[in-house]
């Protein structure tokens, strides 16, 4: 287990890595610079030649290449050019809120998709499960964005439960330590926590059924049954605990999904997160903040499936035992 | 509208409608065929897409500009937009514009995966190592953020090279899918025995191993063409998708964004239309894999979620 651990590790770095320099080339390969066009800014060529100075611009790629991987393995993204700050603190303050929507949406997911996707496999074949099941099908299909927009226009704007975008109301909550801005933050929370967390639910709860289904047809499930156990016991802890060993998969698959989602519904919620940040930046071509960007969006994408191969590992003793016999 | 879109439209359905047909004569032929036409959502969704429809309006025509946001009515079926053009005959031309780029990203994407997936599992070894490689690169890589880079930078990016770069970023998993499929086929008795034979690698790939494989490049095709139109109407969205006057449904949803609370059908309507066609084609996928894998017969559901 800790060879092929540290073995994943290695793998895991070295794909980081390549993202982060296809990245960089990428990016410094496009025409055009983050300071053009010149006349319309007005910059005389000296301020243009200092700019390129102090950001390292004027050097060769390969040399700028090298300079960035110094810093980066030093822990320093660079400079922004657009928000005159350093990307790890731009990154700092958008992240906690990408990982609060990513985290909300994730329990809706989980909670909402198992429930439904139990149910389903209960009912099976009975109008239930066919009518939630084509429903989950639809939420599956809908754009990220589009269903955003539709929830802010039917909660926010018809019927006015919620607010229409932003983190808080500084109204409700003029200082960060008051009270009543938890509750608040929360408010702001729902509308695209749902909105990430319906559409993953319609996966997980396709997943779920076909997992359950499958676990209910065997033979200790026919036992459990047999020995005189409530229905309800058999389903939630013999059947289900064996049903859920497929969707810790989808766990893992999960965190690209949150991470290109949440590019769309930060932009339809107007929440400062890492999505938007680097939406922005890409519009501004700051070059840091989308490498510092690509780099922590493809790190937690591999984190992802890493923790998702170990859940699975300890999940699954069948697993543990052939790696570590290979 | 003019003639000649009439008789595009005209041709193309009975075009789709004869093959439909055909297809269903020839699957229905077995009891697989049978499954799949069993399924609940598969017929619709064939349709769906093949369903010649109508439009009242040209796709540009501005009907009246001082007077934009009409609600659907009778004589604007789904009412109109915010520069006062015909939604439903937006729907109906960005229908071509959507599933076309969906169709074509999705065969770039499913050439280059079966090509890669094929060699990998074929010839094993450093090639596999290394394409498989370069395919976990690319899962890890976001891939809206990939296509954003390539747009925003590039400026005025012509639409074909859109498609062509939704395509080249979509076929990382297919080609796994594929190698997985291949490594197991090319141990099979009629692979080794064409290769006694005399076969060349081509000739085994191409005439031996592909054919055997066709089934799950098919279901993951048929998967992969709904992601392909959601990407680009997150693009469009964005305004980096199709360029604006053309009617791509993402485009239409992002004309009527910063006008919903006045007129909720102009975004409603074409975000509807793309969750109706990509679930008909999610139906499709699910139905397919039915269809093709008598192991299954009698469940559904399965992988295949919707990213972007």
């Amino acid at each position: 287990m800790a060879t092929w651990l540290v073995r994943r590790l290695a793998a895991s770095i070295a794909i980081v890595f390549a993202v982060v320099t296809i990245t960089f080339f990428v990016i410094h390969a496009a025409p055009g610079s983050p300071f053009l066009p010149a006349e319309s800014q007005h910059l005389t060529p000296e301020t243009l030649r200092r700019l390129s100075t102090e950001f390292g611009l004027d050097r060769s790629l390969p040399e700028q290449y090298l300079l960035f991987l110094r810093n980066v393995v030093r822990g320093n993204l660079g400079q922004s050019f657009a928000l005159r700050r350093p990307v790890a603190d731009a990154l700092a303050d958008a992240i906690p809120n990408t990982f609060t929507l990513a985290l909300a949406a994730l329990l809706i997911d989980f909670a909402l998709g198992l429930a439904l996707g139990i149910y389903q496999a209960v009912r099976a074949g009975r109008v239930g499960d066919v009518v939630s099941g084509n429903g989950a099908l639809l939420v599956n299909s809908m754009p990220v964005f589009w269903l955003g927009l539709v929830l802010l226009l039917v909660f926010g704007q018809w019927l006015r439960w919620a607010p229409v975008g932003g983190l808080s109301n500084p109204v409700l909550c003029p200082r960060l330590d008051s009270p009543a801005c938890g509750l608040d933050f929360l408010w702001h929370l729902t509308l695209p926590a749902l909105t990430l967390g319906l559409v993953g639910a319609a996966s997980t709860a396709r997943y779920q059924r076909a997992a359950m289904l499958e676990v209910i047809r065997q033979d200790f499930v026919r036992t459990a049954r047999a020995k005189g156990l409530r229905e309800r016991r058999v389903l939630l802890v013999h059947a289900l605990r064996n049903a859920l060993l497929p969707v810790i998969t989808l766990f893992g698959l999960a965190f690209p999904f949150l991470f290109t989602g949440a590019v769309l519904v930060e932009t339809v919620f107007a929440w400062p997160g890492m999505g938007r940040l680097a939406v922005n930046a890409i519009f501004q071509r700051d070059y840091p903040v989308v490498t510092g960007a690509a780099l922590l969006t493809s790190a937690m994408v591999v984190l992802g499936n890493l923790i998702a191969d170990v859940l699975y590992a300890v999940a699954d003793p069948r697993i543990r035992v052939r790696s570590e016999t290979a | 509208m003019n003639v000649g879109n009439w008789l595009a439209l005209g041709g193309a359905a009975i075009v789709a409608l004869a093959a439909v047909a055909a297809l269903r004569r020839r699957i229905t032929a077995t009891a697989s065929g049978r499954r799949f036409f069993r399924h609940p959502t598969a017929v619709p969704g064939l349709f769906a897409i093949a369903a010649p429809v109508v439009a009242p309006y040209p796709p540009y025509f501005q009907i009246d500009i001082t007077n934009p946001d009409l609600p659907p009515s009778t004589q604007f079926l789904l009412g109109t937009d915010p520069y006062s053009r015909d939604v439903w005959s937006r729907l109906v031309y960005g229908a071509r514009v959507s599933l076309g780029i969906g169709a074509v990203a999705m065969l770039v994407a499913a050439t280059i995966g079966t090509a890669v997936g094929a060699v990998a599992g074929y010839f094993r070894r450093w090639v596999d190592t290394a394409l498989m490689r370069l395919v976990d690169v690319g899962l890890a890589m976001p891939r809206i953020f990939v296509l954003l880079m390539a747009v925003a930078l590039w400026e005025h990016i012509a639409l074909w090279v859109l498609v062509l770069l939704i395509g080249l970023t979509g076929w990382f998993g297919t080609s796994r899918l594929v190698r997985a499929e291949v490594l197991s086929l090319r141990e099979r008795d009629f692979v080794v025995a064409a290769r006694a034979a005399g076969a060349g690698s081509g000739r085994v790939i191409f005439r031996h191993v592909l054919p055997n494989a066709a089934g799950p490049i098919i279901v993951s095709a048929a998967l992969g063409i709904g992601n392909m139109m959601l990407l680009e109407a997150g693009l469009s969205f964005l305004g980096l998708g199709v360029p604006p006057p053309a009617p791509s449904w993402g485009n239409m949803i992002a004309d009527g964004w910063h006008k919903m609370t006045v007129a909720w059908w102009a975004s409603t309507f074409p975000g509807l239309a793309i969750s109706l066609v990509v679930m008909a084609f999610n139906a499709l996928g699910d139905a397919l894999r039915d269809a093709l894998d008598p192991r299954r017969a009698g469940e559904e559901g399965g992988e295949g979620g919707g990213a972007a």
